[in-house]
């Protein structure tokens, strides 16, 4: 096989690799560094309320799910209750039945949009962004994977 | 356009890269009057912060005029000299209401990374790395500014290019470890590291009111740079001990306030300095944490400690029982700028704040990987490398 071919799919797995390691390492726990909420075993951490605090009053999210939560449709229950402290409301979800971890990442996603919707009106893009030469390596594209994956993962 | 990118560890190149355009409604773009280099990028380019892609453009800390502003932008203006803070704050969360902006809800879209980090993420840092945002940096001749009202300062008359641009990182950050460090008339105020940030913060402690300032770092060019241009006194750690220092120029008490400004790539001189390299270079440690534990022992009971400098993650041998007995306050953070950028530029205006000194190398874009070598080396008393894009 040739060589530029080799990187090419060498670059490729580790894009998927790079994805992956990001949600593992949400799993781990090292001492100084490393958290999770997903320590749970699946079905517990399926059921676990997921949720973001919002510099909003509560009615303005009681009065209509946000868009990215209502996407979800009957499968999320939402809770929004009034955060302590003048910090706004809490918005919380969670699945009503059996879940994926590809699922949970979804969430995650959309209530973090929810979030960015209901305080500043929209959802901070950062693609397309100028860069130079990105030559086909597997770190590279293991990053990529990471990146890629990186709003749907996080200790929510 | 042209930019300077990071292309691998130690390797920068300047290559022609794809114009940025407006993403979101409250998107400015800027085109990059100066843009400077700073002691934080030495840590992406010696792969010390490994999420950085080949072609990534480089640079937190610029100023220039507003080109072109999306239709949610309400307070800049196409024309506007102005000079934009290194973080990206959303300006409407709850930490952007406490002032708090570098820990902005909504500016760093990657956000997985870093929770898993440390648990919680940041806001997102233009030009410094995938782990706060990814955002293409300032080594450029167009920059995109999300959040532009929020971020972007207009550069009063008086106030030259490259006095304005060192409000964007350098004094902001310098600014907020005396601010927060709680420094009040009659402290004596220590600054570990001399270069463009512990400057800054000397400057501002003096500002702020403190009767002594000291600052500590090995090159004698920023030593002299320390007493010529700041006003404040200067150690060399190489030439004495540190701590037997401060502690005779306080009556024994040891400074009120102590700032840390070197970050995880502390140089350190004997056994010390060998343990730390070797400990990280086998990655038993990420950071480096020389200058921290020292301000930490130098401290006065009850006193404060404010680290400035960036680190990653673990550090070994430190001092908690010292920090636990001694009552200490450590506090720390990257930069909540947009808090302290409107009293820096009227500070500068009238001529109490000056930075031009710290420009000692001024070139075009495409010197780019000259000047990080210059920067890195300390080659010819270096003390920031700023790029003029399009000169």
């Amino acid at each position: 096989m040739p060589l530029p071919k080799i990187v090419s799919r060498a670059a490729g797995l580790a894009g998927g690799a790079g994805g992956k390691a990001l949600q593992q390492l949400q799993h781990l726990r090292l001492p100084g560094a490393g958290q999770s909420s997903v320590t749970d075993d699946p079905r517990t951490a399926a059921r676990r309320w997921r949720a973001v605090t919002v510099l909003t009053d509560p009615a303005q999210l009681r009065s209509s799910t946000p868009a990215p939560l209502a996407a979800f449709g009957d499968r999320l229950e939402v809770r929004v209750t009034q955060a302590p402290g003048e910090r706004g409301a809490e918005l919380a979800a969670r699945f009503r039945g059996p879940v994926t971890e590809d699922e949970i990442g979804d969430l995650r996603a959309a209530l973090r949009e929810a979030k960015a919707l209901a305080e500043v009106g929209e959802v901070l893009r950062v693609d397309p962004q100028p860069h130079g030469h990105r030559p086909a390596t597997p770190q590279g594209a293991a990053l990529e994977g990471m990146t890629e994956a990186a709003p749907k993962e996080g200790v929510l | 356009m042209r930019a300077a990118t990071w292309t691998g560890v130690n390797d920068v190149s300047v290559e022609t890269v794809p114009d940025p355009t407006l993403l979101n409604d409250h998107d400015a773009i800027i085109r990059v009057r100066k843009t400077t280099s700073c002691g934080s990028d030495l840590h992406l380019l010696g792969g010390y912060i490994p999420f950085m892609r080949a072609g990534d453009v480089l640079g937190h800390e610029f100023m220039g005029e507003v080109v072109e502003v999306g239709k949610g932008v309400r307070d800049r203006k196409v024309g506007e000299r102005v000079v934009v803070n290194s973080f990206i704050a959303c300006g409407h969360c709850w930490y952007c209401k406490q002032e708090l902006y570098s820990l902005c809800d909504n500016g760093n879209p990657n956000p997985g990374i870093t929770e898993g980090l440390w648990g919680q993420s940041p806001g997102g840092c233009f030009g410094y790395s995938h782990a706060v945002g990814g955002f293409a940096g300032s080594h450029a001749e167009y920059i995109r500014v999300p959040y532009a009202d929020v971020g972007a300062f207009v550069v009063p008359e008086e106030v030259s290019d490259t006095r304005a641009l060192f409000a964007s990182d350098a004094v902001s950050t310098g600014w907020m470890g005396a601010e927060l460090a709680g420094t009040k008339p009659g402290d004596v105020v220590a600054v570990w590291g001399a270069g463009g940030v512990g400057q800054m913060a000397a400057r501002a402690a003096m500002l702020l009111g403190a009767e002594r300032v000291y600052v500590i770092d090995r090159f004698p060019e920023r030593l002299a740079q320390v007493r010529d241009h700041v006003g404040a006194e200067a150690i060399d750690y190489t030439a004495t001990d540190v701590l037997a220092e401060l502690r005779e120029v306080t009556g024994g008490r040891g400074p009120d306030v102590c700032i840390e400004a070197v970050g995880m790539e502390a140089h350190s001189p004997g056994v010390p300095g060998v343990y730390d390299q070797v400990k990280q270079q086998l990655r038993l440690q990420t950071d480096r944490p020389t200058a921290l534990r020292e301000a930490i022992m130098a401290c006065r009971k009850g006193g404060s400690v404010f680290v400035l400098g960036v680190f990653a993650a673990a550090v070994d041998k430190f001092p908690l029982g010292a920090m636990m007995n001694k009552g200490l306050t450590v506090r720390g953070a990257q930069v909540h700028g947009q808090r302290f950028m409107p009293r820096i530029l009227g500070h500068m205006a009238r001529g109490e704040l000056t930075t031009e000194h710290l420009a000692t190398h001024v070139m075009p874009l495409e010197q780019a990987a000259k000047g990080y070598q210059m920067f890195k080396d300390k080659e010819d008393g270096c003390v920031r490398a700023v790029f003029e894009p399009g000169s």
